[in-house]
């Protein structure tokens, strides 16, 4: 794994108490701020690191980036190869740093380092992990606010994990957590929910600050609707049905299942009843046989699913008594 | 590591000797000159901008004749020919000579001449100066009218889907480094789409004008086959670099589709039905139900591409980290 230039002190090689995690993309004018702000805030911390991950940016974050890292060794660069998104730029800042506790935030200065103290001692408290909700957040309402508050009842809803607010990136984390997640596609926007699934992560959240952004362009918008609710199946998928997906797939057919029978029976009815006058022979029956064969290929695919699963179900079942 | 044709197709390094500085890999498949000129020119080339090479030169079982006056040369330890027990494709014999390939940087070259041979050391040098991969693209370049057209369409076809602007994936001759040749997906017909793959993979890929060769000038007319089988690639690759980690986003939204026109559909029947009108006998009805089964099925499949998606997520990353530079 490559190392930032600035080689970091032995001291620091070995076993830093606190990682904070920024992905970056293009926020050059942000990075010496960040970086002044965090350091403050965690003057009396006594270990931390801050790995600062370039998500592919085209302005001079990485220069910026090198120059903090230059004269401070607690700063490390994860420069990765092009614009991967927030969620690999999360992963890989997961993978490069080396707390026992890692706290991420967004880059733009609108979470505040200041409230890092308040997400350590709540993690203190018995939590794995612990996630900010913005108040009093400074955004537009209809295009961020207003999704947003629809999105997190959703996920809510959805996952049976109430957190308020998913889209704020200040969040605390034990390691032993981080280890069983993988993040792919867009789960940052679910990552409580996820560790919930994957790492019975116990979660907790605190009211956090939130600034008006100060620099450069806001990165999210209202075009993302369809691909979030896609997302959404996905999670709910993952969170309520990955250890029985043929549960999913059975109860959604009942569906199908049971119009294929009143269309099928009502034809039936009628066919027998108009005995020798002119009886529709096609529509109605395709139509039940149809839906019935939409049930068969749910429970099918319920079938194969579980196939899919029986791979990573194979250490547990290996794990015989003596 | 087993071949296409489920045969071992490592080829033991041999030991005792350095590896060279460039693998040449030749692929003879289609309209081949003399390949015993081709390598001696190619040597020249090579050895004459100062770096060792070693020549692999991969033909199917129908072109492998084409090869016979080569036999001798496999006396030295640079030179060898490997023949596939059946048709495997440009991609497929890529595929072979990258396993077999012990150069720091390995040139591909189809062996119909597409560019002037002088060019190549040029291909070399970007990648020795700091690319990941080199392609050469043909320029000045002559060609029919019609060659020119589908090239045009072609390349439009793929900047709309992947966004990456290429100058001329139809030219085979590149130079990369092993290592990211051994990072890239190499099945399929994608040995075309080297340069893209590599550059969603994040490496660095330099674009260089090598004058056309005479012999590749002209009209060149391909079946209808050869038009399914780019927009077949085009349509897996689009697929490949967008939704391998989120099929459900593909499928979910053909599905969510499909059955939207169901729905509006039976939404409109509904309606002619409270208005005392039959539609059952109506095949509007079966239309209508097809698309909601197909809608339904579309998006039952996604979700199923998305558990093994999860299930395979773990310990997969597929971020790269840039690890040259600044140091």
């Amino acid at each position: 794994m490559p190392e930032t230039p600035s080689s970091s002190t032995e001291s620091l090689e070995e076993g830093v108490e606190l990682s904070v995690v920024v992905p970056l993309y293009n926020e050059e004018e942000n990075v010496p701020h960040l970086v002044a702000a965090i350091a403050e805030a965690l003057e009396a911390h006594s270990s931390w690191e801050l790995v600062l991950v370039d998500d592919g940016s085209r302005d001079g974050t990485v220069a910026q980036v090198l120059e903090a890292a230059s004269t401070d060794s607690r700063i490390r660069l994860v420069e990765l190869a092009r614009n991967y998104g927030q969620t690999q730029a999360m992963q890989a800042g997961f993978d490069h740093s080396r707390g026992n506790v890692v706290v991420t935030m967004d880059g733009d200065l609108q979470n505040d380092p200041r409230d890092i103290p308040l997400l350590l001692e709540t993690l203190d408290q018995g939590y794995d992990l612990v996630t900010g909700y913005r108040k009093g957040r400074q955004d537009a309402v209809i295009t961020r606010k207003v999704p947003s508050y629809v999105a997190n009842r959703l996920i809510a809803a959805l996952t049976g994990v109430k957190v308020r607010d998913n889209g704020c990136s200040l969040k605390a984390y034990r390691r032993s957590v981080l280890q069983q997640l993988n993040l792919y596609s867009d789960m940052h926007r679910f990552l409580p929910a996820l560790a919930a699934a994957s790492a019975a992560a116990r979660i907790t959240e605190v009211p956090v600050r939130h600034h008006a952004r100060r620099f450069g362009e806001s990165k999210y918008g209202l075009s993302r609707i369809a691909k979030i609710a896609a997302d959404l199946m996905t999670i709910k998928m993952i969170s309520s049905f990955r250890e029985t997906p043929l549960a999913l797939f059975v109860f959604a057919s009942i569906v199908p299942l049971l119009t294929s029978a009143v269309v099928g029976a009502s034809w039936l009815h009628r066919w027998m009843l108009n005995l020798g006058e002119h009886r529709e022979v096609v529509t109605m029956p395709a139509v039940a046989l149809i839906l019935f064969a939409l049930a068969a290929y749910l429970v099918m695919l319920g079938l194969l699913a579980e196939v899919a699963l029986a791979e990573s179900r194979m250490p547990v079942a290996r794990r015989l008594p003596r | 590591m087993e071949g296409p044709d489920g045969r071992t197709t490592t080829i033991a390094r041999i030991p005792g000797i350095t590896p060279p500085d460039v693998t040449v890999l030749v692929t003879v498949t289609e309209r081949p000159g003399s390949l015993l000129e081709l390598h001696e020119e190619v040597r020249e080339v090579i050895e004459s901008a100062g770096y060792s090479v070693e020549f692999i030169f991969l033909a199917h079982p129908d072109t492998a004749a084409l090869t016979t006056p080569l036999e001798p040369l496999e006396e030295m330890d640079d030179f060898r020919i490997l023949i596939t027990g059946r048709r495997v494709g440009e991609t497929g014999l890529l595929r072979i000579g990258r396993d077999a390939a012990r150069g720091r940087i390995v040139l591909t070259l189809p062996a119909y001449r597409q560019v002037e041979l002088k060019g190549l050391a040029e291909l070399v040098k970007h990648v020795e100066s700091g690319a990941h991969m080199a392609t050469a693209y043909r320029s000045p370049r002559e060609d029919a009218m019609l060659n020119r057209m589908q090239s045009r369409v072609f390349h439009r076809a793929v900047s709309v889907l992947t966004g990456r602007r290429l100058k001329d994936l139809g030219c085979g001759v590149r130079a990369m480094r092993r290592e990211v040749m051994g990072d890239l997906p190499l099945y399929g017909d994608f040995a075309r789409f080297l340069p893209l793959l590599a550059m969603d993979r994040g490496y660095r890929v330099v674009e260089v004008p090598l004058p056309q060769h005479t012999r590749d000038r002209g009209a060149r007319v391909y079946g209808p086959g050869i038009y399914l089988r780019r927009v077949l690639d085009l349509l897996g690759l689009y697929f490949l670099m967008r939704f391998t980690d989120k099929p459900l986003r593909f499928f979910g939204l053909v599905g969510s589709l499909l059955g939207g026109v169901g729905g509006v559909i039976m939404l409109v029947l509904f309606v002619q039905r409270m208005n005392d009108q039959g539609i059952s006998e109506r095949p509007l009805l079966l239309l209508a139900v097809l698309f909601v089964v197909l809608g339904a099925q579309s998006i039952a499949l996604g979700l199923i591409g998305e558990i093994i998606v999860h299930l395979g997520a773990t310990g997969r990353r597929v971020y790269r980290v840039r690890e040259d530079g600044h140091s």
